[in-house]
């Protein structure tokens, strides 16, 4: 294994997590599967749809998103929305995430470089 | 309509999810999948080169499913793979063993073919390893997609293994060196005056002769070899003068064995008078094989002792 592939690695698992949050507080304003992918990858969270898709049916059976069927366009699309469940749930993540960014700005300050 | 690429990849992939979703992951896929096509062709691609890449990009339709289904892509995962490895070499480093002696002695006794023994128990040591792995590999992989949970206490150091290779030599093998040794040497006499051939026939399998000469020498190098194990019990480990006193040994057991055998002054000429297979060339072969088992089993018993010295002198 290289060290591209090493970096690689470690960049992945620390990007894994932060897609589930990404994800939430994308879906605070309804939308269906491609039109998120589309938002996450404009805002600098390049998710394979593969991933995605699955993942949005899991955090629909977690009780973290709700859905609703629009049939009105063209075809039948599946609008995910963060429920109240969610929103507690991501309020945690997201304090952790900031907890996580205070403790590495402490870490990097207090040692010698 | 024709079955277009997407209604292949939609059916393949709802194969492996449960059934009661299917239907609404369908509806779901098929439009993510449309979606994503309609994104390239507005970016003016062809519609037929854009369902391959759509297609191609979501992957594998099963792995797709397993992500849907929440199923983990293994055999046996980190839960039960320790407990499945170390429960599988328990068994297979005893249980095959066992069987194929078993089943070795037993054939022995109702054939007189000793190599259809041999041949029995080594096959069915075999086919009871394969068995083993087979179902103890099954049983957890079933586990595994069950979920079924373990109640393994947890570990914490009680279960270090006791002392970390304090002593290289273990009690056991020395033990079964030194019966193994004493055996031999009771076969000397026991094959003088006990061994029977045919109708209650006595004849010594080898050369009464020897006993005024080289035999006296065998028993003395045995006799050595068993101060020698006990010797190497005691030093906990192989030693530089214990390989040399070894290889002595070796070399005064092995060295006379082959030269007997070379000159047919080992075994009995009336013992293989009796047996017209020995008479006509088999004695050849059977020294020829001899005298390569000898050689085989002395280097690789030096080399092997010289190998663990130099492990305990670091």
């Amino acid at each position: 294994m290289g060290s591209d592939d090493v970096l690689r690695t470690h960049l992945q698992e620390l990007r894994r997590g932060t897609v589930v949050v990404a994800s939430l507080v994308a879906l605070r304003r309804p939308d269906y599967g491609y039109a998120l992918l589309q938002r996450l990858t404009g805002h600098g969270f390049p998710v394979d749809a593969n991933t995605l898709y699955p993942l949005l049916r899991r955090l629909e059976e977690q009780g973290l998103l709700t859905s609703e069927w629009n049939t009105e366009e063209s075809r039948p699309r599946k609008f995910y929305r963060t429920s109240e469940a969610g929103e507690q749930a991501l309020d945690r993540m997201l304090d952790d995430l900031a907890a996580v960014q205070t403790s590495l700005a402490t870490l990097i300050e207090g040692a010698p470089r | 309509m024709t079955t277009s690429l997407t209604d292949r990849y939609l059916t393949a992939t709802l194969r492996s999810v449960p059934a009661p979703r299917r239907e609404e992951i369908a509806t779901e896929l098929r439009a993510s999948i449309a979606d994503m096509i309609e994104g390239r062709t507005a970016d003016g691609q062809d519609a037929a080169g854009a369902e391959r890449e759509v297609l191609n990009e979501l992957g594998d339709p099963a792995q797709l499913a397993a992500r849907y289904a929440d199923r983990r892509l293994q055999l046996i995962g980190p839960a039960y793979y320790l407990v499945w490895q170390r429960l599988l070499i328990v068994l297979l480093s005893i249980v095959p063993a066992i069987v194929g002696v078993v089943v070795g002695v037993v054939t022995a006794t109702t054939s007189d073919n000793p190599g259809n023994a041999i041949g029995a128990g080594v096959s069915t040591a075999f086919n009871v390893a394969v068995q083993i792995a087979f179902w103890v590999t099954a049983v957890f992989a079933v586990m595994e997609r069950l979920g079924t949970p373990l109640n393994l206490p947890e570990w914490n150091v009680d279960q270090l293994p006791d002392e970390p290779v304090e002593r290289d030599i273990k009690l056991i093998d020395a033990c079964a060196s030194i019966v193994f040794l004493v055996l031999t040497i009771a076969f000397l006499p026991w094959q003088q005056f006990q061994t029977v051939i045919g109708d209650g026939d006595r004849l010594p399998i080898l050369d009464p002769a020897l006993w005024a000469s080289w035999i006296p020498v065998f028993l003395a190098v045995l006799v050595a070899s068993i101060g020698l194990e006990i010797a190497k019990y005691r030093a906990h480990r192989w030693t530089w003068p214990l390989v040399g006193v070894n290889a002595l040994l070796n070399l005064a057991f092995a060295v006379p064995a082959i030269w007997l055998l070379r000159d047919d002054r080992l075994l009995n000429p009336a013992f293989v008078d009796r047996f017209a297979w020995l008479r006509d060339g088999g004695l050849d072969i059977v020294a020829r094989i001899s005298v390569v088992v000898i050689i085989v089993v002395t280097v690789w018993d030096v080399i092997d002792s010289v190998i663990k010295a130099r492990r305990a002198a670091r």
